[in-house]
């Protein structure tokens, strides 16, 4: 239990001290979350709404592999992700490989499966009254589109919540397109690994408290952006 | 102006609607009566072109629609459905809501809800949320959103169906106000006849989706004379005894199934007894009913019986007939 302690005393130092290989990770991790639910969700979300909406022939097939897509162990969107951004690759002219790029790009391979498919589900779950009421008083394909959205928006916050939560926590695709590279690749979950590994549990314990910080923060504040909203 | 052609519409492969055609004049104002069921709702959405026909076409003014209809298209034709939603926002955001679409211009918009909101009595209402809204209060503001867009085809799905009577007056009150001010086409589905008869100038009766050559009631348009209690109205050729308290144009009713079939007038309290021919018989709800069609000297009448007493009473087309019901049987609208 000593040990324990003693971690936490060291997290607690390290934090409260503004421990700048700490903040340094935690912001790259920071950036390179926000960059990639950004992507997942801003394709992720029109294409949920689509699957959702439209009827076309494979649509069923669709679904299912944008929901096959949700258990894809995150350690082989690595691997593959490693085999086309490689030297050898088809995109290794790229020169991603070890960079934090590489990591978004990894990162919203994983995630755009979960806004997909559970933004298809929300908006299934919205009123199909909704839309055609938005058409019948005379709005196009987009603004149809917002009205939906602005009635499905609680489920949708807990889509972006879901895939924020995803990025944030990944560690396969991270530790192997990314390299744990420090001050360029190493995230927290990265960063938390290798430490703990190194046997540096106070530094992997103030990481791995900075990453609950973080998921905490953005929870709340997509909880502060639903309160504002009315029936 | 607004048309369907041929058109045969299917869910999951039942077909739901079946007509030949289906004509919505520019200025005219048709009820569809029918069952729930008889595919008076798909009939409106096809109309709102809200949903492409499996098969056939929709003509708007002369020419076809394409399958996914332009939003410059919708916006001529809107609809009220039967439980209709509002969206997110006030009574006022809601009523802005397809004005905005249109790019209306602040005043203009304040002068049209204003108007709507006026003729429906929404202005207790206009700061509310859907919520806060009896069912009867959201049809309301949901037919006000749709007249303050001042399309040219207005269709509305049972617009009375969770309005009080004074609130249903006041519905097609505001209707007939609006279409007074500014002719436009108005397809009202209703399963309450009465709206229908009382308020349109053109019925259709649907079945099974589709257009029933049966008008559901015997209907008369009539000049009631005034006075009291019983009275001789004259209805072509014959007269029809009607007990009303009302004078002037109204709309007489007399249910098919109030009517009493015999080969020979009965010593009975009905004080309509007519004489007449047998035009046609058909069978109805698989087999178990007949609608016996007879001619009473110049007037048609359609009264329904059993399978049974059809047989019983051997009629056969040509043949003679009695219709008898009472007085009080006959609705006036």
């Amino acid at each position: 239990m000593d040990f324990l302690a003693e971690g936490l005393r060291r997290a607690w130092t390290l934090l409260v001290a503004g421990d700048s290989e700490v903040y340094g990770i935690a912001l790259l991790t920071l950036k390179v979350a926000v960059v990639a639910t950004v992507i997942s969700c801003g394709a992720g979300l029109p294409l949920g709404y689509f699957l959702a909406t439209r009827a076309f022939w494979g649509r069923r097939a669709a679904l299912t592999v944008v929901n096959t897509a949700l258990a894809f162990p995150t350690v082989v969107v690595g691997l593959l992700l490693y085999g086309l951004l490689s030297r050898r690759g088809p995109l290794g002219g790229l020169g991603w490989l070890y960079t934090w790029q590489a990591i978004v790009i990894g990162d919203v391979l994983l995630a755009l499966p979960i806004a997909a498919a559970l933004s298809a589900a929300a908006v299934q779950g919205v009123d199909p009254r909704v839309r055609r009421t938005a058409e019948t008083l005379g709005a196009g394909p987009w603004r149809t589109a917002w009205t939906v959205a602005r009635e499905a928006r609680f489920a949708l916050a807990a889509v972006i919540t879901a895939a924020f939560g995803q990025v944030v926590a990944e560690i396969g695709a991270a530790m192997i397109v990314g390299g744990n590279i420090r001050g360029q690749t190493r995230t927290l979950t990265t960063a938390v690994a290798l430490y703990t590994a190194q046997g540096d549990f106070g530094l992997a314990l103030a990481l791995g408290l900075v990453l609950l910080l973080l998921a905490l923060v953005v929870n709340i504040a997509l909880q502060v952006l639903q309160g504002r909203g009315h029936a | 102006m607004l048309e369907l052609r041929a058109v045969r519409h299917r869910y999951e492969g039942r077909v739901v609607l079946d007509l030949e055609q289906f004509t919505l004049p520019r200025t005219g104002s048709v009820a569809v009566v029918g069952h729930n069921g008889s595919g008076k709702s798909t009939l409106l959405r096809l109309l709102a072109l809200l949903e492409t026909p499996t098969e056939g076409r929709i003509v708007f003014d002369g020419t076809a629609v394409p399958r996914r209809a332009p939003a410059s298209l919708r916006r001529r034709v809107t609809l009220v459905e039967q439980r209709p939603i509002l969206f997110r926002g006030t009574v006022r955001e809601n009523l802005e809501y397809g004005l905005r679409l249109r790019d209306v211009g602040r005043a203009a918009v304040n002068g049209i809800i204003g108007d709507a909101v006026d003729r429906l009595g929404l202005a207790p209402l206009l700061d509310r949320r859907r919520h806060e809204l009896s069912d009867g209060e959201v049809q309301r503001v949901a037919v006000a959103r749709a007249l303050a867009l001042r399309t040219d085809v207005l269709l509305l799905d049972e617009p009375a169906s969770s309005a009080d009577r004074a609130a249903a007056g006041a519905l097609y009150r505001a209707l007939a106000a609006e279409r007074a001010a500014r002719p436009f086409a108005v397809c009202i589905a209703s399963h309450q006849l009465e709206d229908a008869y009382r308020w349109a100038d053109d019925i259709r009766a649907l079945a099974d989706g589709r257009l029933s050559p049966v008008t559901p009631e015997n209907l008369f348009r009539v000049d009631l004379p005034p006075g009291d209690g019983v009275k001789h109205v004259p209805v072509g050729s014959i007269a029809i005894v009607v007990m009303t308290d009302r004078s002037g144009p109204a709309v007489l009713a007399v249910p098919p199934t109030d009517i009493f079939v015999s080969r020979e007038p009965l010593p009975s309290s009905a004080r309509n007894v007519l004489r007449g021919r047998v035009t046609g018989l058909a069978i109805e709800h698989r087999g178990a009913g007949v609608h016996v069609r007879a001619d009473m000297g110049g007037v048609e009448l359609i009264a329904a019986v059993t399978a049974d007493a059809a047989r019983d009473l051997a009629l056969t087309p040509g043949g003679s007939v009695v219709f008898s019901f009472k007085a009080s049987a006959v609705q006036v609208f």
